[in-house]
């Protein structure tokens, strides 16, 4: 569905289908659900929306870790194993 | 691309220098300031274990360090480094709110998308397919260029050349974190 007609005007704000391919390939190493598809079908639109969605799980997930990790830090009970590693790593 | 476990460990380590930095300023935090104190740091890290050798990273830190509330605390995190790194963050273009551009676009697309249901039904579908696929890979590549920071002000090549690199620091940034949590 990737549109294969050469690019007349050469525009330098489009993407072009070299750089999908190179990006594709690279993706697929990265991004879980495009490895599964064959690179030649896989629509240039398709890899925009895989990869935003993409950064956008992994922004949700930091911020959620984040705030456990705080929570953590903020509870940390005297005779727990792990609080005492934590604690011994961040504070001196 | 360099090897994820080296990064793991950039990452981690200058995590750890970070948040000792912290703790050791402040140390009854409630649990607002300790999530943001925690979630900054290790952005911070990540960017500055880059070296402001790529884009996002020091569009990061500049994002970081141009934020009032965050500034002193951002340039704590960063250490004596954060002056060379603020130096070179300085020159980064600001983030504008681009309102009339985003009313233009509406009246733009308003216009075009009557135009469109004129001409389709002399257009042949191939043609069609291939300005509706122009037209999504147009927005979604707006939408990454918001994801990325300091994706707005690059062109498309750069943009795909960050935008990897900005993945693997993430899953790596991901990963440690995790198992810092769930250790």
């Amino acid at each position: 569905m990737s549109s294969r007609r050469p690019r007349q005007s050469g525009t330098s704000s489009r993407i072009t289908d070299d750089q999908i391919i190179d990006l594709v390939s690279k993706l697929r190493q990265l991004v879980p659900e495009i490895r599964n598809r064959r690179s030649d079908k896989v629509p240039a639109s398709k890899v925009l929306q895989e990869t935003c969605n993409y950064i956008r799980n992994l922004h949700r997930e930091v911020d959620d870790l984040s705030e456990r990790l705080s929570q953590l830090l903020a509870t940390i009970d005297a005779e727990s194993a792990e609080a005492s590693i934590i604690r011994s790593l961040i504070t001196q | 691309m360099r090897n994820p476990s080296l990064i793991k460990e950039e990452f981690l380590k200058r995590w750890i220098i970070a948040l000792r930095r912290c703790t050791s300023l402040k140390k009854n935090m409630n649990i607002l300031e300790r999530n943001k104190v925690v979630k900054l740091s290790a952005d911070l890290a990540m960017a500055s274990a880059r070296n402001g050798t790529t884009s996002w990273s020091r569009a990061l830190i500049a994002n970081a360090t141009r934020d009032n509330d965050n500034r002193i605390l951002a340039e704590q995190i960063l250490g004596p480094e954060s002056e060379i790194l603020v130096k070179r963050v300085s020159t980064m273009p600001f983030k504008t709110c681009n309102r009339r551009k985003i009313r233009s676009k509406r009246i733009l697309k308003r216009s075009c998308s009557s135009a469109i249901r004129r001409v389709r039904k002399t257009v042949p579908r191939k043609v069609l397919a291939n300005c509706i696929a122009k037209r999504l890979i147009q927005k979604r590549t707006h939408i990454l260029k918001s994801l990325v920071p300091g994706g707005e002000f690059m062109d498309e090549t750069t943009l795909m050349e960050e935008t990897l690199d900005y993945i693997a620091y993430l899953r790596v940034q991901v990963d440690v974190m995790r198992s810092c949590t769930y250790c």
